[in-house]
């Protein structure tokens, strides 16, 4: 490195550009992307890494895919050997770095300084249909990959900036929904090209060697910030046991020293012969988050935060799987072991962790024919839910999942004009819960009402028979759940159900969880009590058994 | 009659009220230009208003045409000082408002804090009644509930209602209906409903828009109110406008209507005035940056024509979610990065400069009020590019003792001295800006070359040319007056007003009739809202858009629509060439219209500046010296220091220079050349090094 040339301003000055480089190529896919799930849920990411795919900036979107595009491209880089400007690559699959499931897809190009490989833009996004054994391509069914859809072992898709059409054709031949995904890839093309020219533009500038040099200088700084931060964390072995709605019992140790933090998940079940599984990538990403969550929560993560973080798992465990594996609903084994971790540490860490929150993504997909076109159309969205409590306050009322983040929920108008269903109502779910000094936040109840016969329903909800944890003697949540009201006046009750029937005039009702209270509900401000009951979160009799109000 | 023609702006600020005062001589055409500032007078704020018309020596009675800029709308807001506000909504949606749209910016902080809603759960309260997205009845309206519901909200002491009901984009009429109710059972009230501000889709971004505006209207109104009677008392006859956010001005009755109109009113003055700026001296695609106190804001005007959004929020950063408010307001960036702006290292040995401003009180460590802290101002006087013997145009004497230490301390931090430390200040905050630059052109696909830089407010001429270099631009121009630039802008704003109306309709032959239709429903619209205040239709012209996109996307690329009925054809083939260049790609996909925006434009005798008269002064007259200058990345340099008000136009001149006036510093680099134009704007010509 030239250290001659770089004074800190320069270096400065380099890492705000990729950061606005990584945000510029963000808002390009959430434009131009033709899946809901993408533009308006957020479910993508974007990236840059170094030379090596060491993560150098990553752009807004959700955590959960900040620490994804890293390990997609050093896989890349691993099985691919021929690699020029203007190719771009195509992962999805988590034994080759696609880390998550099949459906998300990542694309990453590689960025030349004449031949020298300099730095990966890269992007993921949650693409609709991708093939498999039911429309969506998410089944709590799968008992292996195969039958989760097309997978793309890390194979070159463009080459030297023209598509390979082969590559293109089996892509949307396995799509139930090739306009989607034709659109979705060209969104995630486009944004790493804008990546890739600025990235050009500022090597231009300032000369490869500054612009390497900015890059380790940006991760020695998010190192350093993790040190000082483990410094003052409680130092020791921490473990805790939860058993899972399904019965499975999942176990974590943390570790933590002056100089590491150590997540030991050795002690775990064997893989799951469903789709509830985490790839070892998908693990890494969830003690990732937690990691940031306790040490620099309001960065952007770089490679350098991450260099004092270990991972220990078993092969052939639930969280280290291997072939044939399904991933389908990796998110909820994924966000239950963040929450797991979580919860391991709260009481330890001095109020710098809240309460539970309903951590489920509450998953939920609904399709069939639009009653006023006739074309097929596919709901895939996460849910909103309530937060934890916390020393200082109430938990946070409807939001999405910490796996989750700037992510946004359908408008009922646009889902009505858009999925011909009705949204009959949006709602705070007022169901008790959640009590304490401060109280958990609200989930919601929202309404879909079917107006076409041979529509389906499908949901993978957790956090249902084991409702979201309080502290400190505060109440534990309201749990996550979905009813279907029959138009004949029955219902039925779910948490995990696929493809199941739903025809005109039923309502499948969403009932999202609320946050687990903080301390003793004695001990809230009478005043904050008769507050929640003029709102409505507490019913009179509730504020004088709970709270002890007059 | 007066053979001068007084046309005067006024502008109150947190602080100040400013004015801004041209006379134009009716034979000679000569202009001469007046500015004063008083007290803002809080909560009387014509007081101030008439305050500084007085100071600026000229008699109410005699102005022709008086613009009017505030910060009450959006100050009632962020201070939370508007009334108390109750909702009414479609059963089964009142909690829309807490719900928002879920989102949490700041993702890896477990702590993050939703924004509390402007209206508690209590005072938010449902009506049965549903339209489809298409604007057909599925459930009658039930307004038997209302009475009980008005009840309540009065002996709550509520002061406003804001309405917003499911689908009221599509069709008005439920709306209409509950307004009427509510007027009838309650004529005291202040009521809005969203179909009045928005005719746009999503419902939670709605039902902000009509809190927001509810929150705020009877605040507003009042201020508009005493406003014209406070002038209108002194003897004023004659047009009184307000500045909007769509960088139009309109009449003061309709602006009462709306008030929330006026929310981003004060950077739309000045962004308007960057486009008729370019219009005038030949410049039509321009990228306009306004440096103020506090922050900088930049906006692109191309072919003459500002852009004109309705995805509005305050209070959104990458910190918090903010709060929708869905008003036409100019396309803009804004960062927390002006004069005033903090430098601070973090502990990592990191520089950083602002957001924190170190504000009015204590100011940058010059004012010698207690500041302690280094600015981008003091960093500015620390390198000789600010004159720290004519500091605030000589008002202030610049303690300099007090910059050298806040600098010692930031440049102990860094381990540098001082001056690398001074530099260190202006590169961050120029970097800053720059990449705010780069969110309104490259990021939409536009290229900064192709622009010319037009930068005022007080700190605009101090760092545009670096932004220009460091962005390969050509050209710079600071306008004369550049301090008092936004109420230029005021003075030469038309009547103006932005509609935006949510229809879905697929883009081909089968639809352009119903395209048309909308567009002619609009048209007609507002041609009658014009009619009613007496504006012909001869006086009004229009321009038109689509929002357009490719089936299933959501967000779309606004695409000209030109004058006749809609050839689908055509309009798609602008939609993919324009779509192409912001995303650099096309599909052979269904193209979908997803709505229309209406601009309905009315000159009403905005100000024609005239050419600047020359008195043959020599160039050297105005040259008040040489200093050095520290241009940063190009060191240290001798400059020529000009007194910008003895500058006339034809005489150029070539950096290394500064030319100072009251209000402003111009930082002309070695290499550029300038001229000053027939209308007494710097013009600046970056050399090979900036290009």
């Amino acid at each position: 490195m030239t250290e001659t040339q770089a004074d800190p301003i320069t270096l400065e000055i380099i890492q705000s550009s990729l950061q606005a480089i990584s945000d510029e190529m963000f808002a390009a896919l959430r434009k131009t992307a033709m899946s809901a799930i993408i533009y308006e849920v957020l479910d993508a990411g974007t990236a840059i890494t170094d030379g090596g795919g060491n993560l150098a900036s990553s752009g807004a979107g959700i955590p959960a895919f900040v620490g994804v595009l890293d390990k997609a491209v050093q896989r890349i880089l691993e099985v691919n050997d021929d690699i020029r400007p203007g190719d771009v690559f195509a992962t999805n699959d988590p034994f080759f770095g696609g880390v998550t499931h099949l459906n998300d897809v990542v694309l990453a190009m590689p960025v030349f300084a004449g031949d020298r490989l300099i730095a990966w833009t890269a992007n993921i996004a949650h693409w609709n249909d991708v093939g498999g054994m039911v429309p969506g391509s998410i089944s709590n069914e799968a008992t292996e990959i195969f039958q989760e859809g097309l997978r793309l072992p890390a194979v070159k898709l463009i080459e030297e900036g023209e598509p390979i059409d082969s590559v293109m054709r089996i892509m949307q031949t396995n799509s139930r929904l090739p306009d989607f995904l034709q659109g979705d890839m060209w969104a995630g093309i486009a944004a790493v090209r804008v990546g890739e020219r600025r990235i050009l533009d500022l090597v231009a500038k300032y000369g490869v060697d500054t612009f390497a040099a900015a890059l380790e200088h940006f991760m020695d700084y998010g190192e350093q910030v993790v040190l000082r931060a483990l410094q003052e964390l409680p130092k020791g072995r921490f473990e805790l046991e939860e058993e899972q709605d399904s019965g499975a019992v999942y176990r974590v140790a943390v570790e933590i020293s002056d100089d590491e933090f150590v997540v030991d998940l050795c002690d775990n079940p064997d893989q799951d012969t469903g789709p509830n599984n985490a790839s070892r990538d998908g693990t890494m990403v969830a003690a990732q988050m937690v990691f940031m969550n306790l040490t620099d929560a309001h960065a952007s993560a770089n490679a350098g935060h991450f260099r004092r973080l270990k991972l220990v798992t078993r092969p052939g465990s639930v969280f280290d799987p291997e072939p044939p594996a399904a991933f389908a609903t990796y998110y909820e084994v994924e966000i239950r072991l963040y929450d797991l971790i979580w919860r391991c540490l709260a009481p330890h860490v001095g109020g710098r962790l809240p309460a539970g929150h309903f951590a489920s993504i509450c998953g939920t997909f609904i399709g069939g024919p639009h009653p006023d076109t006739g074309r097929h159309f596919t709901i895939v969205e996460p849910q909103v839910g309530g937060w934890g409590a916390s020393a200082g306050r109430d938990g946070n009322v409807a939001m999405f999942s910490g796996f989750h983040g700037d992510t946004y929920n359908c408008p009922a108008e646009v889902a009505e004009a858009r999925y011909g269903l009705y949204v009959d109502r949006l709602a705070l779910n007022d169901a008790p819960g959640g009590e304490g000094e401060h109280r958990g936040g609200n989930g919601i109840v929202l309404d879909y009402r079917v107006r076409a016969d041979g529509c389906f329903f499908t949901c993978a909800y957790t956090r249902n028979r084991h409702r979201p944890w309080a502290t400190e003697g505060g109440a534990e949540g309201a749990p996550n759940r979905a009813e279907v009201l029959r138009a004949d006046g029955s219902v039925e009750e779910y948490a995990v159900v696929t493809a199941l029937p739903v025809n005109r005039d039923d309502v499948i009702r969403i009932h999202t969880g609320g946050g687990g209270g903080y301390g003793d509900p004695r001990r809230r401000d009478p005043a904050r009590v008769r507050e929640d009951v003029r709102n409505g979160f507490v019913d009179a009799e509730r504020a004088r058994e709970i709270y002890g109000l007059e | 009659m007066p053979t001068t023609t007084i046309r005067a702006a006024t502008d109150v600020g947190g602080t100040f009220t400013d004015l801004v005062l041209f006379s134009t001589d009716g034979e000679t055409g000569e202009q001469t230009i007046v500015t004063a500032k008083s007290d803002t007078t809080p909560p009387n704020f014509e007081q101030g208003v008439l305050d500084v018309l007085a100071k600026g020596g000229v008699g109410v009675a005699d102005i022709a045409f008086l613009a009017h800029g505030t910060t009450v709308v959006i100050n009632a807001l962020t201070e939370r000082k508007g009334v108390k506000t109750a909702l009414i909504t479609t059963e089964g949606f009142r909690d829309s408002l807490e719900i928002a749209r879920g989102n949490r910016p700041d993702y890896f902080n477990l702590h993050y804090e939703k924004p509390a809603p402007f209206v508690p759960r209590y005072l938010r309260r449902e009506v049965p009644g549903r339209l489809t997205h298409d604007g057909r009845e599925r459930q009658a309206l039930d307004l038997s509930g209302l009475p009980a519901i008005l009840d309540d909200f009065r002996a709550d002491g509520v002061q406003a209602v804001a309405i917003c009901l499911l689908h009221a984009y599509a069709d008005p009429r439920h709306e209409q209906e509950v307004f009427a109710r509510v007027c009838e059972l309650w004529p005291e009230v202040s009521v809005v409903a969203s179909h009045q501000i928005t005719r746009e889709w999503r419902e939670y971004e709605r039902t902000s828009t009509a809190v927001l505006s509810a929150y705020v209207q009877p605040v507003a109104e009042r201020y508009l109110t005493r406003l014209a009677e406070g002038v209108r008392g002194d003897g004023f006859g004659g047009q009184l406008y307000v500045m909007q956010s769509n960088c139009g001005v309109d009449s003061i009755d309709h602006t009462r209507e709306i008030p929330i109109t006026m929310v981003e009113s004060g950077p739309a003055s000045g962004f308007w005035g960057a486009a008729e700026l370019g219009r005038l001296i030949g410049e039509p695609n321009v990228l306009a940056l306004d440096i103020g106190g506090t922050t900088a804001k930049c906006s692109l005007i191309e072919g003459g024509q500002v852009r004109i959004i309705s995805d509005y929020w305050i209070e959104r950063s990458r910190r918090s979610a903010g709060y929708p408010i869905m008003v036409p307001v100019v396309d803009l960036v804004e960062i927390g990065n002006g004069g005033g702006s903090i430098a601070w290292v973090d502990d990592f040995a990191k520089l950083h400069v602002g957001p924190q401003s170190a504000g009015a009180q204590p100011g940058p460590a010059a004012y010698g009020r207690g500041g302690t802290e280094a600015t981008t101002t003091d960093a500015n006087l620390a390198l000789g590019r600010i004159n720290r013997d004519y500091f605030v145009g000589g008002e202030v004497e610049a303690d300099m003792a007090a910059v050298d230490a806040a600098h010692g301390r930031v440049a102990g931090r860094l381990g540098v001295d001082p001056v690398e430390a001074a530099r260190g200040i202006v590169r961050i905050a120029n970097n800053n800006m720059v990449n705010a630059l780069k969110l309104v052109s490259l990021n939409r696909g536009y290229d900064p070359r192709d622009f010319t830089l037009v930068a005022f407010g007080g700190g605009g001429g101090m760092h545009a040319v670096a932004l220009a270099s460091e962005l390969g631009m050509r050209r710079v121009v600071i306008p004369r007056a550049a301090d008092v630039f936004s109420a230029w802008g005021m003075l030469m704003s038309d009547l103006r007003r932005d509609t935006f109306v949510t229809r879905l309709l697929g883009l081909d032959a089968e639809h352009a009739p119903q395209i048309d239709e909308l567009l002619a429903e609009m048209t007609g619209a507002a041609l009658a809202e014009y009619e009613r205040e007496g504006i012909g239709a001869d006086q009004v012209r229009f321009l038109r858009y689509g929002n357009l996109r490719y089936e299933n996307q959501e967000h779309g690329v606004e695409v000209p629509l030109p004058e006749g009925p809609v050839d689908a054809q055509a309009v798609a083939a602008s939609f993919h060439e324009l779509y192409e260049r912001e995303y650099t790609y096309r599909l052979d996909a269904p193209v979908e219209f997803v709505g229309a925006h209406l601009v309905a434009i009315a000159e009403v005798g905005k100000l024609e500046p005239a050419v600047l008269p020359r008195t043959g002064r020599d160039l050297e007259d105005a040259r008040k010296g040489r200093r050095t200058v520290d241009y940063a990345t190009e060191g240290g340099h001798e400059a020529d220091v000009y007194d910008g008000d003895l500058l006339e136009p034809h005489m150029s001149f070539s950096g290394p220079a500064v030319v100072e006036t009251k209000g402003t510093t111009v930082v002309v680099h070695p290499d550029n050349s300038v001229t000053v134009d027939d209308y007494g704007n710097l013009v600046i010509d970056l050399g090979e090094a900036g290009a």
